[in-house]
C-alpha cells in the first residue's frame, strides 16, 4: 500500500523549472533511494515535498489529501519530515532544543527524546551542548533525531552522507537501518549508488529533473545501466 | 557623598533606558528588523497612560501599567500581523525598515492631532516625591521602583527565552525561519507574538517616564534615539548587553548634568559616538 503518491511533481525557480513531471510513489514501511549526480534535482524534490520550493505543480497525495498548494508548517504536521542537505540545526540552541523542536507539528507517536536517545546514546551524553560545536557526524545524528521526533508519515533524508568521513557515513547508516526496521516508510537521496543500493528496497535515478531509470528491486540492479541513467550517457 | 547619588540615580535611569532599549533589540535579534516606530509607540503608550489617568481618578500611578501592556500587546500583534508580515520575508532588508518608517510618520501625526502638541507629564502623585534616605543619601522611590521593574523586565525575558518552550521556538526562528516552517511552527505568528512583548516593553518603559519627563507627540524621536543607542552600544540583539548600555548612558548622563545642567543626553551621546569609533559591535558583538 503506498503511503505518498507523487504525481507529475513540477518545480521552478523563477523562471527557470527544475523538476519535469516526475512520478514516485512510496510503500508503507519501504526505503526508497533516489540518486542523481549534481544538479539532477534531487534536494529540490526533497524540498517540494515539504513545501519549501514554493512554486510547484503536480500533485502530492498522503492518506487522501493532496498537498501541493499546502504551507510547510502544514505538511509538517500532515506527517512529512526532512533532515535537510546540510544539517540545518538551529545554532542558539542545544542538542536536546533542537531534538524538542521536532516535536513542534503537535503529531504523537512512539518517537521520543528516549527513544531517539537509545538510537544515538552520544546525544543523551551531550544534550546540553550547543548543537553546531558537535563534530559533523553527530550533528548529523541530531537532525535525523530532530526529524523522528515529529513522529512522522514519511521521512525525507538529503544526502546523509554529505561532508562526513567514509567511517562516521558507515556509522550513521547503521542507524538508519534501526529507523529501516522500526518501519518508518523513507525516501533517501544519495549521490553514492553502492550505498543507496544497500539501503533502499525500490530506486530511481535523476538526471536534468527527470526520472531517466527505475529500479523496483535494489537485489537486481544492473549497474551499467544505473550508471548510464546516472551519467545522461 | 553627591557623587555616590548622582551615579545611584544614573543607575536608576539607566535601567529605565535599558527597557526602552530591550523591545528595540527583540525585534532586531528574532527578525533583523530596526522598528522605527518603536519610539513613537512609547510616546503612545504614555498618551494613553495619561488618558487612563484623566478617565479614572484616583487610580494609583503603578496600576495604569497593566491595562496600557495589555493594550500595547493587541497593537503590536496587529502592528505585525496586519503590516509587517507583509514584507518581513523580503529579502531587501530596507523594505521593512522603511514601513516602520512610514508608520512613524502616521502616528505622530494623528498624535497631534489627537492630543495636541502641549507638552504632557503623567501625574505620579506622592509616588514622585517620596523618598528614602540610607545613611546620608537620599534617594527617590519611584527611581527605585524603576529599576527594580527593569531588573525584573530583563530577568523575566532572559529567563522566558532561555527556558521556555516558547522561547526555544523564538531563538530556532531567528536562527533558520525557512526551517522552523517544516518543524511545523509558523513564522509570522511568532513574529506577531515578539511584537507584542517588544511593545508591552516599550509600554512599561514609556508609561514610567512619563512619571519622571514630559512629553508631546513628538517625543518619539528623543525614546527611539536612546533605545537605538541603547541596542548599538550593548551589542546588536543582546539582552543584557541593552541593560548595561542603558545603565552607561544614564550613568553618563546624571554626571552631565552635574557640570552642565542644560546638557541633557549630550554626553550620553557623546560617550555612544565615542563608544562606536572604539568598539563599533558594541559591549557584548553580536547577538
Amino acid at each position: 500500500m503506498d503511503v505518498i503518491q507523487i504525481e507529475r511533481l513540477e518545480a521552478f525557480y523563477g523562471d527557470m523549472q527544475a523538476l519535469f513531471g516526475v512520478n514516485l510513489s512510496l510503500r508503507a514501511g519501504e526505503t526508497f533511494a533516489l540518486v542523481g549526480a549534481n544538479g539532477a534535482g534531487k534536494s529540490t524534490f526533497m524540498r517540494s515535498l515539504v513545501g519549501l520550493v514554493k512554486d510547484r505543480r503536480g500533485h502530492i497525495r498522503l492518506g487522501g489529501d493532496d498537498l501541493i498548494q499546502t504551507q510547510p508548517e502544514d505538511i509538517a504536521r500532515a506527517g512529512i519530515a526532512l533532515v535537510p542537505e546540510g544539517r540545518m540545526l538551529f545554532a542558539s540552541l542545544t542538542v536536546e532544543e533542537n531534538l524538542l523542536m521536532g516535536t513542534m507539528n503537535r503529531r504523537r507517536g512512539h518517537w521520543t527524546l528516549d527513544k531517539v536517545y537509545d538510537l544515538f546514546p552520544v546525544l543523551k551524553e551531550r544534550r546540553s551542548q550547543m548543537a553546531m560545536t558537535m563534530s559533523g557526524g553527530q550533528q548529523q545524528m541530531v537532525a535525523i533525531g530532530r526529524a523522528l521526533m515529529s513522529n512522522p508519515r514519511v521521512l525525507l533524508c538529503d544526502e546523509l552522507s554529505l561532508g562526513l568521513a567514509p567511517v562516521i557515513v558507515g556509522q550513521i547508516y547503521e542507524s538508519f537501518a534501526k529507523i529501516r526496521d522500526d518501519g518508518m516508510s523513507i525516501i533517501v537521496v544519495e549521490q553514492d549508488i553502492q550505498r543507496a543500493i544497500s539501503v533502499s528496497d525500490r530506486m530511481a535515478c535523476l538526471l536534468h529533473g527527470q526520472v531517466t531509470l527505475r529500479v523496483e528491486d535494489t537485489s537486481r540492479v544492473n549497474l551499467d545501466a544505473l550508471t548510464a541513467a546516472y551519467f545522461g550517457e | 557623598m553627591v557623587w555616590v547619588e548622582t551615579i545611584l540615580n544614573g543607575i536608576f535611569l539607566g535601567g529605565l533606558y535599558g527597557v526602552l532599549g530591550l523591545g528595540l533589540a527583540l525585534v532586531f535579534g528574532v527578525m533583523r528588523v530596526i522598528n522605527v516606530a518603536h519610539g513613537d509607540f512609547i510616546v503612545l503608550t504614555a498618551f494613553i497612560a495619561v488618558f487612563m489617568a484623566a478617565t479614572v481618578p484616583g487610580i494609583p500611578p503603578l496600576m495604569i501599567i497593566l491595562p496600557v501592556v495589555v493594550i500595547a500587546a493587541v497593537i503590536g500583534w496587529l502592528f505585525q500581523t496586519v503590516l509587517m508580515n507583509r514584507v518581513i520575508e523580503n529579502d531587501d532588508l530596507i523594505v521593512p525598515m522603511l514601513l516602520t518608517f512610514g508608520v512613524s510618520f502616521v502616528m505622530r501625526n494623528i498624535m497631534l492631532e489627537t492630543f495636541g502638541a502641549n507638552p504632557v507629564t503623567l501625574d505620579a502623585g506622592q509616588l514622585s516625591r517620596a523618598s528614602i534616605a540610607i545613611g546620608e543619601l537620599n534617594l527617590g522611590v519611584l527611581p527605585i521602583l524603576t529599576l527594580g521593574v527593569s531588573v525584573i523586565l530583563f530577568g523575566a525575558l532572559h529567563w522566558g527565552v532561555g527556558h521556555t518552550e516558547m522561547g526555544r521556538v523564538i531563538r530556532a526562528t531567528s536562527d533558520n525561519p525557512a526551517i522552523v516552517r517544516i518543524m511545523g511552527v509558523k513564522p509570522g505568528r511568532i513574529y506577531a507574538l515578539v511584537m507584542a512583548l517588544s511593545l508591552m516593553l516599550a509600554a512599561v518603559a514609556g508609561v514610567l517616564l512619563a512619571m519622571r519627563t514630559s512629553f508631546t507627540p513628538n517625543s518619539g524621536m528623543d525614546r527611539i534615539l536612546i533605545a537605538f543607542e541603547v541596542v548599538v552600544l550593548g551589542g546588536l540583539g543582546s539582552f543584557w548587553g541593552a541593560l548595561i548600555a542603558g545603565i552607561i548612558l544614564g550613568v553618563t548622563q546624571m554626571i552631565g548634568f552635574r557640570f552642565d545642567a542644560n546638557s541633557g543626553l549630550l554626553y550620553a551621546h557623546l560617550l555612544f559616538l565615542a563608544f562606536l569609533i572604539v568598539r563599533p559591535n558594541g559591549i557584548f558583538g553580536s547577538k
